[in-house]
């Protein structure tokens, strides 16, 4: 029991101070489960940062590995629980003053004006994807296969995904 | 806009379930996926909402978690917010558990990796059709132009970090219109 809320308290901390997206974790989480806590190995680390790639969730679900390590499903459980808790609480917030902060004049000039950056961050993280797994013909084969089924069709992306996924799987792509 | 109708708690935690199963490729996949759901084909927010949502979720924690949360929370409050998070959790919460505990087991990681190879590319050009759309709809001037190709330099080559890049923006658009407000 004691393990758990020490887990659980480490893994808050982890949430309170996890600003600016994913990969700020990995040293982050590094230097706290295989520096100080010995918790994992080194091997066991980064097989788990390949690990948590391989789902759909962010790679903050790391969290979960590490939790499992250290207290079976329960601590799995307890660790993604305590990890997202402080983004989601601020979530919210934000959420719940949104739409009185969307009605002041300059937060709303504030707001509007940052759209078209976002639309550049949102092409970044194509273009970061692109230049880490487009390597070979076949890949822009299927980038350019997905882009017109998901721009000019109305099939559902779970699908085409899906799809992708099960030819990957059958041709055993390397 | 017509008003909204109370969206059954149920269909958000069925929506987000399915965004959180399929969401291979992680962040702006995910994203580009919660976008053409919520936003073209159940049109639960607007665009511009969704945008604010993706720029808040950029502050803490992961932004497609917080994303989720805000649509959530746009259509039913708090219990919408948590039920969205919950929902699109759960598949890479049981995922990961079963993946950890076999391989604390056998200390072998599952051969998932070639069907993620044939995903990568489609998970990009679905990041490139929500970026197009995106950029069709709310980046039309001149102005507006320089900004994206400017945060897309950034993020891109440069390695800034997107909450940087967005609080730039939010300070430069300030600025902006508090001068004009002031001139005018």
């Amino acid at each position: 029991m004691a393990g758990i809320v020490k887990l659980a308290w480490i893994f808050l901390k982890i949430g309170l101070i996890f600003f600016g997206g994913g990969y700020v974790l990995i040293p982050l989480l590094h230097r706290i489960m295989v520096d100080q806590l010995h918790w994992l190995t080194l091997t066991e680390f980064l097989d788990g940062v390949a690990l948590s790639q391989l789902t759909p969730g962010p790679l903050a679900m790391l969290a979960t590995f590490a939790g499992f390590k250290g207290g079976g499903l329960a601590g799995a459980l307890v660790a993604t629980l305590c990890i997202f808790l402080p983004g989601t609480i601020l979530m919210l917030f934000l959420a719940s003053r949104y739409e009185r902060l969307r009605s002041m004049e300059l937060v709303k000039a504030a707001l509007d004006g940052i759209l078209p950056a976002v639309v550049g961050l949102v092409a970044a993280a194509a273009w970061g994807m692109g230049r880490t797994s487009l390597l070979t013909p076949r890949d822009f084969v299927l980038l350019a296969a997905g882009f017109v089924i998901l721009q000019f069709t109305p099939v559902s992306p779970v699908f085409v995904i899906l799809g992708a996924g099960a030819v990957g799987f059958f041709f055993g792509f390397a | 806009m017509e008003p909204k109708r109370q969206v059954p708690l149920r269909e958000i935690f069925e929506v987000f379930f399915i965004i959180g199963a399929t969401g291979f490729g992680g962040g702006m996949a995910i994203v580009s996926l919660i976008e053409r759901c919520c936003v073209y084909e159940k049109g639960w927010v607007t665009l511009d909402e969704f945008m604010h949502g993706l720029a808040f979720g950029q502050i803490l924690g992961p932004f497609s978690l917080n994303t989720s949360t805000f649509v959530g929370y746009q259509l039913r409050g708090v219990v919408g917010g948590i039920t969205a998070a919950v929902g699109f959790i759960s598949p890479s919460f049981f995922l990961i558990s079963l993946l950890s505990w076999l391989y604390f087991r056998f200390h072998e990681l599952p051969q998932l990796q070639s069907a993620l190879k044939g995903t990568n590319p489609v998970v990009i050009a679905l990041i490139v059709v929500a970026a197009a759309g995106m950029a069709r709809s709310k980046v039309r001037s001149r102005g507006a132009w320089l900004m994206a190709l400017a945060a897309f330099a950034a993020a891109a080559f440069l390695k800034v970090g997107a909450l940087a890049i967005l609080v730039a923006a939010a300070l430069w658009s300030l600025a902006r219109a508090w001068f004009r407000r002031e001139h005018a």
